[in-house]
C-alpha cells in the first residue's frame, strides 16, 4: 500500500469508526410490570432499579443500550438465542441458567418470600408465581398449587382479587408489594423461605456468544460499585442496601 | 649502552615477565560485567518491591475497596435495621406494625447479615426481641430493653463502618513500607553506581591515563645519552608493550649514539696522536678566527715541524717515529692552556691556534714548548734517550684570515728550518719573520 493510499484509508477509519460505534446500540432484554426492579411509572417512562443499573452500567462501558421489555418466561431463551446482548433481569444464578447463557458477577444477593393471606403457610392454598422464575420452579417441584402469571403486577391484581391466597416472591418484590398501600391493609403475613433453591447470587444473562461484554460488563458492574451510581439507584427503588 | 644500564633495563624486563599482564579490553570488559549484572540484580530487587507495590494497589482496588463498600452498606442496613426495630415499636396499627416487621424480617435474613457472626447474632436477637408478642403494645421495660439493642446495633454499625477504612490503612501502610524500601534500595543502586563509576574512572586513572602520561613524559625527554627511563611495569598489558617498546627503542637510540660518537672521533681525530687531524683542526681554527675576528681580540697561529724527523725514522725505524710523535703529541696536550688548539697538519708538521694570545705570548709558549722537549726527550726502546728538536713558525693573525696567516706562518717555519731548526720565528707583519732563538 502506497503512503496516500494509506492516509486516505486511515482518514475514512478514523470519520466511520465513531459512527460505527455509534450505531451499535446493546439491545438489552428487561422486565416490565415488576416493581422496583422494572416498570414504567406515571409518566410512562421505563424505569426500576435494574433499567437504572442498565442505564448506568452502560454508561461506565461507553456504550448505548436499548432495552427491549420481555417477559420472565423468555429471557433465558431469548439471550440464549442471541436475541438480546445481555439481561438486566434480576436472575438468580441457577445451574440450569449457567448452562445457557454466561453470568456476569453476582450484583447483589436475594431471598425468596412466601406472601400470604394469614393463615396460609407456605405451600398451602393457591400461590401466585411468575413464569420462568426461580420460585414458578420452586413451586411446581414441591408440588404447590401454584397459577403462574406473567407479571408480579398480575400477582398483585389477583391478591387483591382473591384469585390467590399467596404470592412466592423474590425479596425486593415482596418488600414492594408490601408498601403497596392497596396490598397492605389487607394484612398480609409475609414468610421468609430458606431454601437454597430460593436464593443466591442475583446476576445479568449475557448472549453465550459475547464472553467479552461479561467481562466489560463485569468491570462496570465494580466500576459503580465504586463510584456510587449503584447505591444511588438502591436509595431510589428499594429501602435498604442490596448486597 | 653501558653495563649498569643494561643490566637495569634486563631486571625490569624480568620483573615485568613475572607479572600478570592484562589486556585493556578485557579489563574494561569484565569490569563493564561485574557492573551490569550488580546494576541488573539490583534492578531486579527493585523490580520486586515494584510489583509488591502494584500488588497491593490491585489488591486495594480490585478487593479492599469494594470490600469496604461492602461493609459500610452493611452498616446502613443495620441502621435501616435499627429504624424497622423503632417504627415496629411506634407503629399506630397493626398493618404499619407488620410492614415494619416484615422490613425486619427481610433484612435480617438476608445473606449479608449472615456472613458476619457479629451481625448474624445481632439481627436475629432483634428479630426474637421484635416478633414476641410484647412488642405489639410495648411497656417501658421493653423500650428500655429496646433501646440498649438499639444502642448495640449503632455501635456494631460504626464498628462495621471503620472496619473498611481500617483495612485500607493497613493495606497503604504496606504499600508505605513497600515503597520506603523500594527507596533505599534506589539509594543503594545509585550509591552503587557511583562506586562503580568512581573505580571505572580511579582504574582508568590508575592503570591507563597515568601510565600514558609518564610515557608522554618519557617520550618527551628521551635523550640517548641519558639513563634508562624510569618506567614501573604496568598492569595492562597494551602499555606494558609500549614501555618495552621504549625501553629497546631507548636502547636502539644509544646504540646508534656510541657509532656515532666513534665515528665523529674517527673523522676528527689522528689516530696516532689522537690529535684533531688537519680538517678537524681548520674546523676549529676557523671558529677561533671568527670569534676573534667579531670581537677584536687578539690571535695568533703557529707551525711546528719536528727537526730531522725522517733521519729519525731511517734510523730507528717508524715505529719509533710513531712513538716521537704521540710522545711530542702527549707534551704538547700537557703544556698547551685548555683554549689553545693543536691539529696534527702533516706528516711531523702540527698546527696550533692561539686565541686571545699575542705574538709574543705564543712565542713564550713555543718556547716552553721546546724546553719541555729537550727537557723531557722521547726513549728509545733500550730506554736511552733520543734528543729530538722542533722548529716553530707563528704569525700575528689578528684581524686577518686563517689561509693567509697559516701561509705566513709556514714562510716563518721555513725561516726557522733555514735558521738552523730548534727555534721560533715570528713572521714579520710584513711577511717578514724575526727569527727567535
Amino acid at each position: 500500500m502506497n503512503f496516500p493510499r494509506f492516509v486516505v484509508a486511515l482518514a475514512l477509519l478514523a470519520c466511520c469508526l465513531p459512527g460505527l460505534a455509534a450505531e451499535k446500540a446493546l439491545r438489552v432484554a428487561v422486565l416490565n410490570h415488576s416493581p422496583p426492579m422494572s416498570y414504567t411509572d406515571e409518566a410512562g417512562v421505563l424505569t426500576g432499579f435494574n433499567v437504572e443499573i442498565m442505564y448506568a452500567l452502560c454508561d461506565a462501558m461507553g456504550v448505548k443500550c436499548e432495552p427491549v421489555p420481555v417477559t420472565l418466561e423468555r429471557v433465558v431463551d431469548a439471550v440464549a438465542a442471541g436475541e438480546f446482548d445481555f439481561a438486566a433481569v434480576s436472575l438468580l444464578a441457577t445451574p440450569e441458567r449457567r448452562a445457557r447463557v454466561l453470568m456476569s458477577k453476582p450484583y447483589y444477593r436475594s431471598i425468596s418470600v412466601w406472601f400470604a393471606r394469614p393463615g396460609i403457610a407456605p405451600g398451602e392454598g393457591r400461590a401466585g408465581v411468575v413464569r420462568g422464575g426461580v420460585q414458578a420452579r420452586h413451586a411446581q417441584a414441591q408440588g404447590w398449587k401454584a397459577v403462574q402469571f406473567g407479571s408480579h403486577d398480575e400477582i398483585a391484581t389477583a391478591l387483591l382479587a382473591s384469585t390467590v391466597d399467596a404470592a412466592l416472591l423474590p425479596m425486593a418484590t415482596a418488600v414492594a408489594l408490601q408498601q403497596d398501600p392497596r396490598i397492605n391493609p389487607l394484612g398480609f403475613a409475609p414468610t421468609l423461605l430458606r431454601d437454597p433453591q430460593l436464593a443466591g447470587d442475583v446476576c445479568l444473562g449475557i448472549n453465550p456468544r459475547m464472553p467479552e461484554l461479561r467481562a466489560r460488563l463485569n468491570d462496570a458492574i465494580d466500576r459503580i460499585k465504586r463510584d456510587g451510581r449503584f447505591d444511588r439507584i438502591n436509595s431510589r427503588f428499594i429501602p435498604f442496601r442490596l448486597q | 649502552m653501558s653495563k649498569d644500564d643494561q643490566r637495569s633495563a634486563g631486571r625490569y624486563i624480568l620483573a615485568a615477565d613475572a607479572v600478570r599482564r592484562w589486556p585493556a579490553g578485557t579489563v574494561l570488559a569484565v569490569l563493564g560485567s561485574v557492573f551490569a549484572l550488580v546494576a541488573l540484580s539490583l534492578v531486579l530487587l527493585l523490580a520486586v518491591d515494584q510489583r509488591l507495590v502494584t500488588d497491593v494497589a490491585v489488591r486495594l482496588h480490585d478487593e479492599t475497596v469494594p470490600w469496604t463498600l461492602e461493609r459500610q452498606r452493611l452498616a446502613r442496613n443495620l441502621e435501616e435495621l435499627r429504624l424497622g426495630g423503632q417504627r415496629v415499636l411506634t407503629a399506630p396499627d397493626a398493618a404499619a406494625r407488620n410492614d415494619a416487621l416484615f422490613l425486619v424480617r427481610v433484612l435480617a435474613a438476608h445473606p449479608s447479615m449472615g456472613e458476619d457472626p457479629r451481625t448474624a447474632a445481632l439481627a436475629a436477637e432483634v428479630e426474637g426481641f421484635l416478633a414476641q408478642p410484647s412488642a405489639q403494645h410495648p411497656r417501658a421495660v421493653d423500650i428500655k430493653a429496646w433501646e440498649a439493642i438499639s444502642a448495640r446495633l449503632r455501635l456494631l454499625a460504626d464498628d462495621l463502618s471503620v472496619e473498611g477504612g481500617q483495612r485500607v490503612s493497613a493495606e497503604l501502610d504496606r504499600m508505605s513500607e513497600a515503597v520506603e524500601q523500594t527507596r533505599y534500595k534506589l539509594v543503594l543502586n545509585l550509591v552503587l553506581v557511583g562506586v562503580f563509576l568512581a573505580s571505572a574512572l580511579f582504574v582508568l586513572r590508575r592503570y591507563l591515563i597515568q601510565p600514558l602520561q609518564r610515557i608522554h613524559r618519557v617520550l618527551s625527554s628521551l635523550d640517548a645519552r641519558g639513563p634508562l627511563p624510569d618506567l614501573s611495569s604496568a598492569p595492562m598489558a597494551e602499555i606494558h608493550a609500549v614501555e618495552e617498546a621504549i625501553v629497546r627503542f631507548h636502547a636502539t637510540l644509544r646504540e646508534n649514539e656510541e657509532v656515532r660518537l666513534k665515528l665523529e672521533r674517527l673523522a676528527t681525530t689522528d689516530g696516532l696522536t689522537g690529535l684533531p687531524n688537519r680538517r678537524h683542526f681548520l674546523g676549529q681554527a676557523a671558529e677561533e678566527m671568527a670569534r676573534a675576528l667579531r670581537y677584536g681580540r687578539p690571535i695568533t697561529v703557529g707551525i711546528a715541524d719536528l727537526d730531522h724527523f725522517k733521519q729519525v725514522n731511517d734510523r730507528f725505524g717508524h715505529a719509533v717515529g710513531d712513538h716521537v710523535l704521540q710522545r711530542f703529541a702527549s707534551l704538547v696536550a700537557e703544556t698547551l692552556r685548555q683554549t689553545d688548539r693543536v691539529g696534527r697538519y702533516g706528516g711531523e708538521e702540527f698546527a696550533f691556534i692561539f686565541p686571545e694570545t699575542t705574538p709574543a705570548e705564543a712565542l713564550r709558549l713555543t718556547g716552553r714548548l721546546r724546553q719541555r722537549l729537550a727537557e723531557t726527550p722521547p726513549r728509545l726502546p733500550d730506554g736511552s734517550a733520543l734528543p729530538v728538536t722542533v722548529s716553530f713558525g707563528l704569525a700575528d693573525a689578528t684581524g686577518r684570515d686563517l689561509e693567509g696567516s697559516l701561509a705566513q706562518a709556514d714562510v716563518a717555519l721555513y725561516q726557522a728550518k733555514g735558521g738552523g731548526r730548534d727555534r721560533c720565528v715570528l713572521a714579520s707583519p710584513d711577511s717578514g719573520s724575526a727569527p727567535q732563538p
